[in-house]
């Protein structure tokens, strides 16, 4: 037959390029890269004031983060790379689009945190145009968050994962977890709020395999 | 206890009806289905008659306790006690008096307490879209309230009612009739202390009020063909509330309800077998509320809201043969609201007309085919067909079925609301007054950003769904001489256009700015078991009832959006994303899988005792999402099902009826979630019937 030549050279091709991967990950193994929690982040919490009746006072200041070295950024570097989302009351930045200085961007998943595994590389992120129209809507229902207004409870939506490209062109997602102090199983309004509960995984080797 | 009563729905079932021994093989006749007077067993739709007599020996006062106990239906508590039916909210029945509608409804509740009993004949319900004969509302179906007529001779009753939480009732009328002219007078006072089902906290559960109603209906006839009837009802309630804010502060004042009508209806039977009727009825309905802070005196509350409805309206009846009978009608509606919470004053106009034939081909079967057009000032005009058809395989089985076309206008709130809520921050427009609402926030500076052209919210349509009723009756009466009577209806219907709140605009505050828009597409399917069985021993009798109704109701977008497996909730403890399944999807909140109903009526007719009991079941129901995405999907969502049982005993001594009475006898409350449960509630009352004349007396 004419074509079993050709499916030979195929297949042996293929046999030599697995065996070569094999090879790469016995010389070079990756670890795989985990998922890491991050609770009680506070986002920018307002000081009670209820002897005044006047609105609850705050510094109306992000919360930098940096996912690579999970911890937090002086909001004085705001103007850097060093982080790649920030928070500050229901609103969640990026570091990326013409109101930032990084390459950043985001977008909203639908789906669950697991099995996000790889990310499309049709993949479109948004990034921060203005601060009233961010890459992630900060607007019930629309981005992660829903509000209900006769509770004044903000719930993360289940099912939404961020999916932040960072200032430095990694990648990464994030789940919100909670948006009160200490999560608790069912907040109440008596509950402190703006204290973000997340788990996010960063792909450090700028691939968009996410697990 | 479900498998009880679904035992008892099947296998035995009454006609829990007015009727006494007398009249036992007399089918009562029922004007609402048809707006002809028919037999209520020889009707192609599904129909629930509640007689007097009933209403009486339940120890009834308002119209939600009779409801209530009803297979099929349930009390919901939404801004006010109103009726759900096929699984719809209150919004969709219409509430007739007379034929005539009550208005008046707060976010599309009807406060059903705001009517007596005591002046009712029956109470007809029909389920099913009745907007083929009665136009906007009539969705779910229609319950028609029927006040006495004046009856022969002077005859009437004063009746006065004392119970637990100072409640007490009394009650009177009086019926002359001399010659052609008759007149029925009515009067009643309502009056209760509240309950407060959570000391612990400021303010009370149910405030006291006291209130008034007065009716009355003057009847005669000029000649032998030309009759005339003038009805009139008036009702003022006053309620001093006390509450507490979010904040714990404590407010309190008064809050009146008023509501009158005016109903002439003349009657003409040209011949025998053409008969014209000219209707006029005029309603007004109003509202005060002035609340204040108990601590600084400051107002809390300070609104008004005042609705009146005319109407006018020509109906011929044309009978062929003697049994095809052909419905034509045209009428205008007017009606206005002015309120604190709407610019101005608004005004809405409809002009429609209807039509109706009924065909007997043979006497076993009868086909009803009807339809009415709205044209209304504010939005599209709607045609409201309706086809039904019956057929008796023989004495003991017919089967029925229809299919028909309801729907609801949107109302003044979804029209005009202009409202900003100081407190919470957020503002709600109705969908004329956006434009003009985002305008003026805008340039107030409230606006942070606005998510949907306010433009876009114009159109709005009504709201209509297409339903289909198939169902059988078995009657072992005439055949067999067994008292059991059996009817199962299937029920389906698909709603479309229902208008809900959308988000238009976010303030700068945070909070959001809201109007009304079309969006869903729901579903309420269902089956509903009727049974009566009547035992006689010797001089007594033992009527024994039940009722079954399954329900599923749900959201399509919901349903597909389940199915598309892009649901997904979050695990309250260890707050980790899992899928939802089409199994966990409870439906839409508040209706209850399984409601159930068990009643007991025992007579000893030449003692003049008689008792009831009865159980009314309701199975868990949707309260409020908890774990995020919006939907019913999980046990801590519901609120857990019960059951009521209620007890009555009289007893008649001439004309005096004394009647001792204890409601939910178990005490069950839910005082979190079913604030109007009351704990157990006794009463005793007492009834005297007086007539000048002998006549037949109930």
């Amino acid at each position: 037959m004419k074509t079993t030549y050709p499916v030979l050279l195929l297949a042996a091709a293929m046999s030599l390029l697995l065996a070569c991967n094999d090879d790469d990950t016995a010389t070079n193994p990756v670890l795989p890269v985990q998922a890491q929690t991050v609770t009680n982040l506070p986002a920018d919490p307002t000081t009670p004031s209820s002897t005044t009746g006047q609105p609850p006072l705050s510094t109306g200041k992000y919360t930098l983060f940096n996912l690579r070295d999970n911890k937090t950024v002086a909001n004085t570097d705001s103007a850097s790379t060093k982080w790649d989302i920030g928070f500050r009351g229901t609103s969640i930045i990026v570091n990326g689009g013409p109101i930032r200085s990084g390459q950043g961007g985001a977008y909203v998943h639908t789906g669950t945190f697991d099995e996000l595994t790889t990310l499309p590389t049709s993949a479109t992120f948004a990034q921060d145009q203005s601060p009233s129209s961010l890459a992630i809507p900060a607007v019930s229902g629309a981005g992660w968050y829903n509000y209900n207004s006769s509770t004044n409870l903000v719930t993360p939506i289940p099912g939404r994962v961020l999916v932040i490209r960072t200032g430095d062109n990694k990648y990464a997602k994030v789940e919100i977890l909670s948006y009160y102090e200490n999560a608790p199983a069912a907040p109440t309004s008596a509950n402190r709020s703006r204290f973000y509960t997340f788990r996010y995984l960063y792909q450090p080797d700028g691939s968009m395999k996410l697990n | 206890m479900l498998s009880i009563l679904l035992l008892l729905a099947i296998e035995q079932v009454p006609d829990p009806v007015v009727d006494t021994s007398r009249t036992q093989q007399l089918d009562p006749v029922v004007v609402t289905a048809t707006r002809t007077e028919r037999q209520v067993g020889s009707l192609p739709m599904p129909v629930t008659l509640i007689g007097q007599r009933q209403i009486r020996q339940s120890g009834s006062l308002r119209l939600n306790d009779i409801l209530r106990e009803q297979t099929g239906l349930a009390i919901v508590n939404d801004h006010g006690q109103g009726l759900q039916v096929q699984g719809f909210g209150p919004d969709y029945t219409l509430i007739l008096v007379d034929g005539e509608p009550l208005v008046g409804r707060t976010a599309g509740t009807l406060e059903l307490s705001r009517l007596t009993v005591g002046n009712i004949r029956q109470i007809e319900v029909v389920k099913g879209p009745s907007s083929s004969l009665y136009g906007s509302e009539a969705l779910a179906g229609v319950v028609n309230i029927i006040t006495a007529n004046p009856a022969e001779g002077m005859r009437g009753s004063l009746s006065g009612r004392y119970g637990a939480n100072q409640t007490s009732d009394l009650t009177t009328d009086v019926s002359l009739r001399s010659g052609k002219t008759g007149l029925y007078l009515f009067g009643n006072r309502y009056q209760s202390g509240g309950y407060d089902l959570s000391p612990e906290t400021p303010g009370t559960t149910v405030s006291p009020f006291l209130n008034y109603t007065a009716s009355g209906r003057l009847t005669t006839s000029f000649g032998p063909r030309l009759k005339l009837g003038i009805s009139g009802r008036f009702f003022t309630e006053q309620q001093d509330n006390s509450l507490a804010t979010v904040d714990q502060r404590l407010v309190s004042g008064t809050g009146r309800v008023r509501d009158y009508s005016i109903n002439p209806v003349l009657t003409q039977q040209l011949t025998d077998t053409w008969k014209l009727t000219y209707r006029y009825y005029h309603t007004g309905y109003s509202t005060t509320t002035k609340l204040a802070y108990q601590d600084t005196q400051a107002p809390y509350d300070d609104s008004y809201f005042r609705q009146n409805f005319d109407r006018v309206e020509i109906v011929t009846e044309r009978t062929f043969r003697n049994r095809h009978y052909l419905t034509l009608g045209a009428g205008y509606i007017g009606e206005g609201v002015e309120a604190t919470r709407y610019p101005g004053r608004q005004q809405f106009s409809t002009r429609y007309g209807l039509a109706q034939f009924e065909w007997q081909p043979s006497t076993r079967l009868t086909f009803i085919a009807g339809g009415r057009f709205d044209a209304h000032s504010q939005y599209a005009s709607q045609f409201s067909p309706k086809l039904s058809a019956r057929y008796e395989l023989n004495q003991t089985l017919a089967i029925r079925a229809s299919a028909g076309v309801g729907f609801k206008a949107p109302d003044f709130r979804q029209l005009y609301l202009n409202f900003d809520n100081a407190v919470a921050g957020y503002s709600v427009f109705g969908t004329q007054e956006v434009g003009a609402g985002i305008a003026r926030l805008q340039q107030q500076g409230q606006i942070a950003e606005i998510l949907i052209d306010p433009g876009r919210f114009g159109a709005i349509r009504a709201e209509s769904s297409v339903a289909v009723n198939l169902g059988a009756v078995l009657d072992l009466r005439k055949a067999y001489d067994i008292p059991v009577r059996i009817s199962a209806n299937l029920f389906r219907n698909d709603i479309r256009d229902l208008i809900e709140t959308q988000v238009v605009a976010r303030k700068t505050n945070g909070q959001n700015v809201f109007s009304y828009t079309n969006l869903s597409r729901v579903y309420t399917q269902g089956i509903e078991l009727d049974g009566s069985y009547r035992i006689e021993l010797g001089g007594s009798q033992l009527t024994v009832s039940s009722g079954y109704q399954l329900l599923e109701a749900k959201d399509k977008a919901v349903v597909s959006s389940i199915r598309n497996g892009d649901v997904f909730r979050r695990n309250p403890e260890t707050l980790l994303t899992e899928r939802v399944n089409l199994s966990d999807y409870g439906g839409l909140l508040n209706r209850s899988r399984h409601m159930a109903n068990v009643k007991l009526f025992y007579e000893l007719t030449k003692s003049g005792v008689s008792a009831s009991l009865r159980g009314i079941y309701r199975s868990r129901y949707g309260l409020a999402d908890r774990n995020g995405n919006l939907i019913l999907d999980e046990a801590s969502e519901y609120i857990q099902g019960y059951t009521t049982w209620h007890l009555t005993a009289a007893k008649t001594i001439k004309k005096i009826t004394l009647q001792v009475g204890v409601d939910n006898l178990t005490g069950y409350t839910d005082p979190s979630f079913i604030p109007t449960l009351a704990g157990r509630l006794w009463y005793a009352s007492l009834r005297w019937d007086w007539a000048t004349t002998k006549s037949k007396s109930n």
